[in-house]
């Protein structure tokens, strides 16, 4: 059965973007293979700093790929990612059925303001 | 005296699913030191609470938000 999953990857932030590129190509080459999964998008958030040390690392370069695959799949393209160096840190989930929109909306404000007083 | 009904902030906004990867959000409804804020303070609704939940481990893990706030190791 096809899922809809994405995976968060955090690679270290020295690695040349070509060396990602070549890394994602790697990885998904895994997931599309047989026909048995699609990638439907893939997004680069960039560099950007963790708020915490992941490998000793400060600083991240985070990719989001979606894809639709066979749950069979999975296990050898984890294997594939968690064995990669240049990979800090991995995170594959099934994705959201709706597509979730930001919340920070005047509402929260206002909300919080409420908040404020009752902890007074 | 009873207390106005409140009202969760999630609905309210007209969003229905809340995003892990969406850090911003998800700060709204941290304590000053990075813990989850307990629906009793955010008046958020049980259904978004457990997704608020789960949708902070998920980012804790990914370093899109501290495990706590203002801790240097």
């Amino acid at each position: 059965m096809t899922r809809r999953y994405e995976t968060v990857y955090i690679f270290d932030s020295a690695l040349e973007e070509a060396a990602i590129n070549d890394k994602l190509t790697r990885f998904h080459a895994l997931l599309t293979k047989e026909g048995k999964g699609t990638i439907t998008n893939v997004s680069h958030w960039g560099k950007r700093t963790m708020t915490y040390k992941i490998k000793k690392k400060d600083v991240g370069y985070y990719v989001v790929a979606e894809f639709q695959a066979t749950g069979d799949l999975l296990p050898e393209y984890e294997r594939a990612v968690k064995l990669d160096e240049g990979v800090l840190r991995y995170m594959t989930v099934e994705a959201a059925r709706e597509q979730p929109k930001p919340v920070v909306t005047a509402a929260v404000a206002a909300d919080e303001d409420e908040l404020d007083e009752e902890e007074a | 005296m009873r207390r106005p009904a409140k009202t969760c902030p999630v609905c309210e906004s007209g969003a229905r699913v809340l995003d892990y990867k969406d850090d911003r959000t998800l700060g709204r409804f941290l304590t000053e030191r990075g813990k989850i804020l307990p629906s009793r303070l955010s008046g958020m609704c049980a259904r978004h609470q457990r997704q608020l939940a789960t949708a902070i481990k998920r980012a804790r893990q990914l370093a899109l938000i501290p495990y706590i706030k203002g801790h240097t190791a």
